[in-house]
């Protein structure tokens, strides 16, 4: 019998509330935030949850890129805990919603190799995956072409997804349709894995993991449209035709040209000022995302209340450690190049946290 | 069994000459957890020397696994039944390269002939769709008004091509619906070529490449195909089985070879992590007390002149450093086992696993008392523990058992038996049975109180434990000013004794806290005083710890800022020791629950003790050991994980894993 519901997640269900109140409250985030300098940051991150990650640092390592790196590290922990707690039939979702890293990863690689094939170089910004990734990412690195660095990843998931998009690879010599391969593989398999599963798991994973892909989705086809100029058919080729509140025919008309303000207001009528954003696009894309993030941090928040027996509460939690992950990256480029609140605040997905 | 194994660091100065025995010992021994002590000093030219090596040594190894690989050889275990040592790499190279070579050439052949066969069949793979088309497959790449496009496509873009192409005229057919490579074809008016094209590239269709002297019908072309694919695989056969010939003749000398090359990369991946000096080597790491003199002896059996300094360790201050080999026997595994679940103890602290061995099966049996249920549980695992009824869950079934056995005390304590209880068990079991000291059910408010007074003491002893924790680590602000410090203590009392005296004519009011509040000490004064501690004990702790400044913040604003937060503290602190208290009422209320469920089961049953009876007390009794002892499973570990663990448990100590050629036993957990 597939374990779910109560008998299933009634452990994971309590170690992961554990967990989450482990992450940064209002008041930590204002804190961290009111700091005058990076390694006043680092002194107070020292005191959170990311402490044990950040001790083993020493004091000529605290780069911002480093204290990055490390308290990633958390999250990778965070994965591990959850996903070998998890379900046994429930854990091809949670794997897959963790390969994400490995897909960030596995392009790092191959833009390492294409910029600068120095393993130490590019060691120092993959995601730590742990054991939990079948990338002999050294090895690929060292093989010297994109071509052997993909022979290597013979008889793992993502060989057949790059024997296609190799074709493509040699003749255009640009990584672009090796990346865009990958990602669509991705969200692909992940929709599948959620749409694996039954009842109420099925219904917030599907709530979750189609939040994440509408953000994706929309940001992709409003990028290709407006920096990279592509046509319709390209468009529809470059995105995917599911989500939870965007549909293909949002895509779809979004490809076709239609004004993109508009399909934003008409499925996010709680995002304002969208035209403004778009009006200067290398500004205000990156600002959209922000906002399409911080509906996605509600949609999970919601998933903590009522019934907690199951996935949905996993899958917010780690989507939550991940936006936190990536508010401290902010703090930390910020307040290491001694940026003043207000330029780095909207970049924040819990802003109002940071003022609490 | 109380603290992790007394662990030693300790420090080997070893002389240049018997570095390899010394290492040997280490490696084989198993008891030596190494830590790095290379450094980069004015020797570092060697230690660059050893790195070289353990790089060479691992190439070796993984060559050689390659070769066993190629002749489908299983690794299996250690051929030999003493430690070599480290092997000079020139007496493994030459005999690998000689093998290497022999089945290199053999295997380089049959690698070109399965590409060869692999293209073959792809060709042909592409054409066996359209074999009944009859056109000479070289015309369509000379169309003048039709652009056309045969090609493979991953098959979860099939239908996004389609969608992308909606408003152009065209036509797509699937020639073959194979799952992971359909062939397809795409053709539209060459006006369109530009568009067709963006969208077959954009959805990753590769077009077949067929070799320009491929002419005629398909049908024509495959029975071409045919013929050179057999001739191909004859060869592939005659190859296979040169290769097994020659795995016949290496395979025990691979598997000495490999294990020669393993046992010198362990040992030179430890050299590279020794420190050198100018004759000498310098070694660290961690050992256990009681393995200290069998390794000491060992060593120096191994090297007459080495320096063996024992370095005192602590289990106070910094020593998140020291690995940590817990002490538990078998039987404590699975309490071992939710102790790890929730974090490792460190090395310093006390090992909550014989508390929880005691509290996890008292809370859960208080909550679940049943006497034939507990027994059903207990029988269920010691038959997972044993094996019999799920494999890899041992320690699980164990838990279960231990859970069921207390589970049946409580039962025989309450009464139960099934569900029946009472007058119950007189109608419809036939014989007779009371409660030995009380029946929730009928003694509601005071299964209640027991149960906050339970957990009382509970607290008390996490509490004290946390205090014992900080006594050992010689934190002395902590010891006193500590979230469960002597002053949190004593605040947690004088509030228990104003709950007491607030609720002491009530029939839920807990005993202990009557009690207390019945001594004679002014409760009132001190949960004030005391109170003030708590609330500013950050101040107070900074002020011990030497910690300046005592006050976050600056000026007017950083202290209103710092009463702020002060008076949060107490607030929060406040609210958290009532809640834990009465957190324990669950115990109670899982009890009476017990009694209430099987009420339920007892109205859908009737009162005729017919067939329809058993059975509704049959499936009533399969889903309260199922659901209930689940839940109650749950609540206990949140008990412990959530109101006692955090009182005194830090956790965070890091895994002993001793230096071993062969790979050591896991520990559980």
């Amino acid at each position: 019998m597939a374990s779910s519901g109560v008998s299933g997640y009634a452990a994971i269900s309590a170690r992961v509330r554990a967990m989450y109140s482990y992450l940064l409250s209002p008041q930590d985030f204002a804190r961290l935030s009111d700091v005058p300098d990076f390694p006043t940051l680092i002194a107070q991150l020292k005191q959170t949850a990311y402490g044990p990650y950040l001790e083993s640092l020493k004091e000529k390592d605290l780069t911002p890129r480093q204290v990055d790196l490390q308290i990633k590290g958390r999250l990778a922990d965070s994965y591990y805990s959850v996903i070998h707690m998890a379900p046994e039939n429930h854990r091809s979702l949670l794997k897959q919603l963790y390969r994400n890293f490995e897909i960030g990863n596995l392009k790092a690689i191959l833009r390492g190799i294409v910029t600068d094939p120095n393993w130490e170089r590019v060691r120092s910004v993959l995601f730590p995956m742990g054991s939990l990734t079948v990338l002999p990412a050294q090895a690929m690195v060292e093989s010297g072409s994109v071509g052997n660095a993909i022979e290597l990843l013979q008889g793992t998931l993502y060989e057949e997804t790059l024997s296609f998009a190799m074709k493509r690879y040699s003749t255009e010599q640009n990584l672009f349709p090796l990346e865009v391969a990958l990602d669509l593989f991705y969200w692909r398999q992940l929709w599948q894995e959620a749409k694996r599963l039954q009842g109420t798991d099925r219904d917030h994973a599907l709530r979750i993991v189609g939040s994440l892909m509408d953000m994706n989705n929309l940001m992709w086809v409003i990028r290709y449209r407006v920096y990279h100029g592509l046509s319709e058919e390209e468009l529809i080729n470059y995105t995917l035709p599911f989500g939870f509140r965007v549909r293909d025919t949002d895509i779809r008309s979004v490809a076709a040209g239609a004004d993109i303000a508009s399909v934003i207001e008409r499925i996010y009528p709680n995002i304002e000022g969208v035209n403004a954003l778009l009006e200067e696009p290398r500004h205000g894309l990156p600002l959209l995302e922000i906002q399409l993030k911080r509906n996605l941090m509600k949609q999970c928040m919601s998933a903590f209340t009522g019934n907690p027996f199951h996935i949905g509460v996993p899958l917010a939690f780690l989507v939550l450690s991940d936006l936190e992950i990536q508010d401290l990256t902010v703090l930390i480029e910020a307040k290491s190049s001694n940026m003043p609140e207000e330029d780095y605040r909207p970049y924040l997905v819990r802003a109002e946290l940071a003022t609490a | 069994m109380f603290f992790p194994k007394a662990m030693t660091e300790i420090e080997l100065i070893v002389p240049s000459k018997d570095l390899l025995a010394v290492t040997k010992v280490l490696s084989s021994y198993g008891v030596f957890h190494q830590t790095d002590s290379s450094y980069p000093g004015a020797a570092s030219g060697s230690a660059n020397t050893w790195q070289e090596k353990a790089a060479v040594y691992a190439g070796l190894e993984r060559r050689i696994q390659l070769l066993m690989q190629t002749l489908s050889i299983a690794e299996g275990k250690s051929p030999l039944s003493e430690t070599e040592g480290i092997v000079d790499v020139e007496k493994i190279r030459p005999t690998v390269e000689q093998i290497e070579d022999e089945i290199k050439q053999v295997n380089d052949q049959l690698t070109a002939e399965k590409k060869h066969l692999e293209q073959l069949e792809s060709t042909l793979h592409q054409l066996e769709p359209i074999e009944d088309v009859d056109i000479d497959i070289s015309s369509l790449r000379d169309s003048r008004y039709l652009f056309s496009t045969l090609g493979l496509i991953p098959t979860a873009n099939v239908d996004r091509m389609q969608t992308s192409l909606a408003r152009v005229p065209h036509v797509f057919l699937t020639l073959r619906s194979d799952p992971a490579k359909p062939v397809v074809w795409l053709a539209g008016a060459k006006a369109n070529a530009d568009v067709l094209e963006r969208a077959a590239r954009s959805a990753y269709l590769n077009p077949v490449t067929l070799p320009e002297d491929y002419r005629g019908t398909p049908a024509n072309i495959i029975k071409s195909l045919n013929s050179t694919i057999e001739s191909v695989q004859k060869t592939i056969a005659d190859l296979q089985a040169r290769l097994e010939k020659l795995a016949d003749a290496r395979k025990d000398q691979l598997c000495d070879l490999l294990w020669q090359a393993h046992t010198s990369r362990v040992m030179a991946d430890a050299i590279v992590r020794f420190g050198q000096l100018r004759h000498t080597y310098l070694i660290t790491g961690w050992v256990p007390v009681s393995d200290l003199d069998g390794l000491t002896a060992r060593l120096k059996q191994a090297s007459k002149e080495i320096l063996i300094e024992n370095l005192p360790t602590f289990r106070y201050g910094e020593n998140q450093h020291v690995p940590v080999a817990l002490l538990n026997n078998k039987f404590l595994k699975p309490f071992q086992m939710l102790v790890n679940t929730y974090s490792r103890p460190s090395y310093g602290e006390l090992d909550p696993t014989i508390l929880m061995a005691i509290s996890f099966p008292l809370l859960y049996g208080a909550m679940f008392g049943d006497l034939g249920q507990g027994l059903i549980l207990l029988v269920l695992g010691l038959l997972i523990h044993n094996r019999i009824f799920a494999k890899g869950l041992q320690s699980l079934g164990l838990l279960i058992a231990y859970c069921g056995a207390a589970a049946a005390v409580f039962g025989y304590l309450y009464g139960s038996i099934f569900g029946f209880e009472g007058h119950l068990i007189d109608e419809y079991l036939h014989f007779h049975f009371q409660p030995l000291w009380i029946s929730p059910i009928e003694n509601i408010l005071s299964v209640l109180s027991i149960a906050i007074d339970a957990g009382i003491i509970l607290l008390f002893i996490a509490f004290l434990l946390g205090i014992f924790n900080n006594i050992r680590l010689k934190d002395w602000a902590h010891v006193v000013f500590g979230h469960t410090g002597l002053v949190s203590l004593i605040f947690y009392v004088s509030f228990l004794a104003i709950l007491g005296n607030f609720l002491g004519s009530t029939a839920i009011a807990p005993k202990v806290a009557v009690a207390i509040s019945k001594l004679p000490l002014p409760f009132a004064i001190i949960a004030l005083v005391f109170g003030l501690l708590v609330m500013f004990s950050e101040f107070f702790r900074n002020l011990m710890e030497g910690h300046r400044p005592l006050i976050e913040g600056k000026g007017v604003g950083g202290f209103v800022m710092f009463l702020v937060q002060s008076f949060m503290d107490i607030f929060e602190t406040v609210i958290s020791m009532l809640s834990n208290t009465l957190s324990f009422v669950r115990v109670g209320a899982f009890a009476v629950a017990h009694g209430g469920l099987s009420l339920a089961i007892f109205s859908l049953a009737g009162a005729e003790p017919g067939v329809k009876f058993w059975i509704v007390i049959l499936i009533g009794n399969i889903i309260i050991i199922g659901l209930e002892g689940l839940i109650v499973g749950i609540q206990t570990m949140r008990l412990h994980y959530y109101e006692l663990f955090g009182k005194f448990f830090t956790g965070g100590g890091m895994r002993f894993e001793p230096l071993t050629i062969t790979p050591a036993t896991k520990e559980e957990g």
